[in-house]
């Protein structure tokens, strides 16, 4: 199983990123979502998007929109990790295409859980 | 304005975000004991709040503790060194995440700027609503948020 995650911050990256290798994920990155796009561009196959919010260039909403309108991409699970936590917020991720929503700050064990319930944790332990 | 977010609420939203993004356990963050500190050498991260409501979120604390918070965010060894880079990264997360926080318990939905890190804060107009002296691991930090509403006649 192949990670993208993408956020401006570098640390922010470490640590989703580290979560994520802890599961058992290989993980790339991007700076924001047009960094993104152009790493799924270049034929990189990713199981997992897991998205932050607000990024300059391109935001992870539009980011999650542009995903969810190319049919070449629907395979890709999107996981937005943000800050924004308002339920106005949360919906508008999920109508876009999101698939589920991680609020930061998270623990280790609250981005398991949300990996399980996507099946993608489970997934990979029986696969 | 402090009404729709009590001191208990900004203090809760800094405890979490200490407890799960760098220290992994409550308590090593707390309300400072005595007068407030003076604040050597200090480093400012803060987020701003557009919308309806509009205002501020900002840490401050030394350069040194700085360092030390992007170290424990990093998972990196108490002598490795932070480059400007990653402290300016690091510690704007933090504001970002609290100052996320933060606007989530504002009743209008608004936006959140990118975090900025510098060593002081350039003024703002914006009423204070909550000045919190905090320690982290006995060093001083403060977290400051102003808020006000744009459209007067909304008044909270």
């Amino acid at each position: 199983m192949r990670a993208l995650v993408i956020d401006d911050s570098r640390v922010m990256r470490k640590i989703v990123g580290g979560n994520l290798r802890e599961l058992g994920f290989e993980t790339v990155e991007a700076g924001d979502g047009q960094e993104a796009l152009d790493v799924l561009d270049s034929g990189v196959e990713v199981d997992l998007a897991c998205i932050d919010w607000n990024m300059p260039v391109m935001d992870g909403l539009t980011f999650v929109t542009k995903v969810r309108a190319n049919p070449e991409l629907r395979g890709i699970t999107l996981m937005m990790v943000t800050t924004e936590s308002e339920q106005g917020q949360i919906v508008r991720a999920l109508a876009a295409g999101a698939h589920e929503y991680l609020i930061k700050p998270f623990t280790p064990q609250a981005m398991r859980e949300k990996l399980e319930l996507l099946g993608l944790v489970s997934m990979r332990e029986y696969a | 304005m402090s009404t729709i977010m009590d001191y208990g609420s900004v203090y809760e939203i800094a405890q979490a975000v200490f407890a799960a993004m760098i220290d992994g356990d409550e308590g090593l963050l707390l309300p400072w004991d005595g007068d407030p500190p003076v604040i050597d050498d200090p480093v400012v991260s803060w987020v701003e709040v557009e919308g309806p409501i509009v205002g501020r979120a900002a840490l401050t604390t030394s350069r040194d503790t700085a360092h030390a918070l992007a170290r424990a965010l990093m998972g990196m060894g108490a002598d490795e060194p932070v480059s400007d880079d990653d402290l300016v990264d690091a510690f704007g997360e933090i504001a970002n995440v609290v100052g996320g926080n933060v606007k989530a318990l504002l009743p209008d939905q608004g936006t959140l700027s990118m975090p900025q890190v510098a060593t002081e804060l350039p003024p703002t107009d914006y009423p204070m609503v909550h000045e919190l002296h905090l320690a982290w691991r006995g060093d001083p930090l403060d977290v400051v948020i102003w808020l006000n509403r744009v459209n007067p006649e909304g008044e909270i």
